[in-house]
């Protein structure tokens, strides 16, 4: 039975690598140097790269106090509101930006944010919101388990020592599911830089790394779109890996 | 009116299908008190309801003052868990220092613990790596260090390697006197019970059914739930004996009985049917049933021998009135 399982593991290891291999190694060194050399796609990369982590920082504000609540207590429509917040992982994310679109891209709620300085439709704001849909749960769901895993007593002994609730969650409940939130942002901050379908249909411009990909690919071609798509692989790979072990590496007791 | 250091009234706190319910428990200053029960009993829920941890119904006074509702920071309670809680992102000294932020640092204290405990060499050390007894010490100097007036402790030496048990028992019998303190203290071990407490509560299925000195609650149980969880055997209703007082059962130390062939010059003598004979080293248990009542009995091997009696066969069970323990 082992020998049958290494040869269905290895058709789907191959499945999932060949592409991006492919990809990465297939692309000239001058066409790297080229396209690195592109204040667009550079640019673009970094507008990826910047925008996402917004979200996830925003979703770390909002949905770590979320999570410690579907965690910590029990409450009525407590799965039906886990049940919504996992939602935007199932439904085409074309659709989740239509539902953007037609709740914040109406005149009255696209003023106000240009009034603030905002704005929606093709803006960063337009571009953040439907990473933050779309991405969220992975944050939310990844921070719940870490709260779950704290034990309450931890919590007790804390307050009877002295610390306020708040004070015990930031001095105790955090440090200790931080794997976890850690392991969540990342998550959260990877799925926003691949996100395509939402933001295309909410702003074209300013263009981000999956819609520059798609805008060179449609005018100018594949030898054009792949350098760039390989780049913002590599980018992203190295930055996620670094995080993730140094996540583990200092988080451990 | 006289006010005590702690005093609960009529606690009840329903968790799923079990109920705590505590009509009424003092606790003095400087007194170590045990409250002593099995697994199960609710000793975990009482000291985390004294300590804020739980929502109740009923009144806890402290020190005069109404802190049923008070946030558990707000009260000042030490507390130690059966599996100490230790802060797994901090180290030892770091966890025993946790407090400082919230009273006032105090150098004096923390030397003394150190010594008092003996822990310096363990203070830097990462808290995966500690022992039973190691754990239990830093939790202890933790609690201790935030200064509280109350130090409940749940369970505290259940985790603790055998060997460690009596230097630790010794300390945490000081604590009182030492730092002004008063103890609560739940186990279900009878000897820790009978070391350590000046005060002893018994509480069975979320009942505080007796408290009283020490002594005193150990030798007469109040009740026949009392009296069996705490070893009592051969009890029996009252009227076995040919009258009736104020007490419902009697109770008779199986050491206590005379075995006989005919009877001898007690207070009481019945005669019975041998149905179980179970030789030990130096001594034998024998069971006899007097007229449904199964009698438990101690008798030593030379005794026994010398009366040459079997299984099936007729006996006299003999013991004196002063040995008897009403219930």
């Amino acid at each position: 039975m082992k020998k049958l399982f290494i040869i269905l593991s290895a058709i789907l290891v191959l499945f999932l690598t060949l592409p991006l291999l492919k990809l990465i190694l297939g692309i000239s060194m001058d066409s790297y140097l080229n396209t690195l050399k592109d204040t667009e796609v550079i640019k673009s990369i970094f507008l990826t790269m910047k925008v996402s982590l917004t979200a996830t920082l925003f979703v770390l504000i909002t949905g770590l106090p979320l999570a410690y609540l579907i965690a910590r207590y029990d409450f009525f429509g407590k799965s039906l509101l886990e049940s919504f917040l996992d939602i935007p992982t199932m439904v085409p994310h074309t659709a989740a930006g239509i539902a953007l679109l037609m709740t914040f891209g109406t005149q009255n709620i696209q003023g106000f944010l240009e009034s603030i300085g905002l704005g929606f439709i093709d803006s960063t704001t337009g571009i953040m919101s439907a990473m933050m849909f779309l991405s969220a749960p992975y944050l939310i769901n990844s921070a719940k388990e870490g709260f779950k895993n704290v034990d309450i007593k931890l919590e007790n002994v804390a307050r009877s020592l002295g610390a306020s609730q708040f004070e015990t969650f930031i001095k105790v409940i955090i440090p200790n599911a931080k794997k976890d939130i850690i392991n969540g942002m990342l998550m959260m901050w990877a799925r926003g830089l691949g996100e395509f379908g939402a933001v295309v249909i909410i702003a074209y411009h300013p263009m981000i790394a999956p819609v520059l990909i798609y805008d060179r690919f449609v005018n100018f071609g594949l030898s054009y779109s792949a350098p760039v798509a390989a780049i913002m692989i590599v980018f992203s790979v190295i930055i996620f890996l670094s995080i993730r072990w140094l996540n583990n590496r200092f988080n451990r007791y | 009116m006289e006010n005590n250091f702690l005093e609960i009234k009529d606690l009840f706190l329903k968790k799923g299908k079990f109920k705590l319910n505590i009509l009424s428990l003092d606790v003095e200053k400087n007194e170590y008190f045990v409250l002593l029960g099995k697994t199960g009993s609710g000793k975990t829920l009482l000291l985390e309801s004294i300590a804020g941890f739980q929502k109740i119904e009923g009144e806890i006074i402290f020190e005069g003052r109404n802190i049923t509702n008070l946030a558990p920071e707000k009260r000042n309670f030490g507390f130690l868990y059966q599996d100490f809680a230790l802060f797994p992102h901090l180290n030892a000294e770091q966890n025993i220092r946790f407090s400082e932020k919230y009273h006032k640092k105090n150098e004096k204290l923390f030397n003394d613990l150190i010594n008092f405990l003996q822990i310096e060499n363990l203070l830097k050390r990462n808290i995966k790596n500690l022992s039973g007894g190691e754990k239990q010490r830093i939790a202890l100097a933790r609690a201790v260090y935030s200064q509280p007036k109350l130090l409940l402790l749940d369970e505290p030496l259940s985790a603790v390697d055998p060997t460690m048990r009596n230097e630790i028992m010794k300390n945490l019998k000081e604590l009182p006197q030492r730092y002004g303190l008063s103890v609560i203290h739940v186990t279900h071990n009878f000897r820790e019970a009978s070391y350590l407490a000046d005060k002893l509560g018994i509480i069975l299925k979320g009942t505080l059914l007796q408290t009283g000195e020490t002594d005193h609650v150990l030798k007469n149980p109040n009740s026949i739930e009392v009296a069996k969880f705490l070893g009592f055997k051969n009890l029996f209703k009252i009227p076995l004996l040919g009258f009736e007082n104020s007490h419902k059962y009697f109770s008779i130390d199986p050491n206590q009985i005379t075995i006989a062939k005919t009877p001898i010059n007690n207070d009481y003598c019945f005669e019975g049917i041998i149905e179980e004979i179970m030789g030990i080293t130096d001594h034998y248990k024998l069971f006899v049933n007097v007229n449904g009542n199964q009698f438990f009995i101690k008798t030593p091997k030379n005794i026994f021998e010398k009366l040459n009696i079997k299984k099936t066969e007729k006996i006299f069970i003999c013991f004196n009135k002063k040995d008897i323990v009403f219930i």
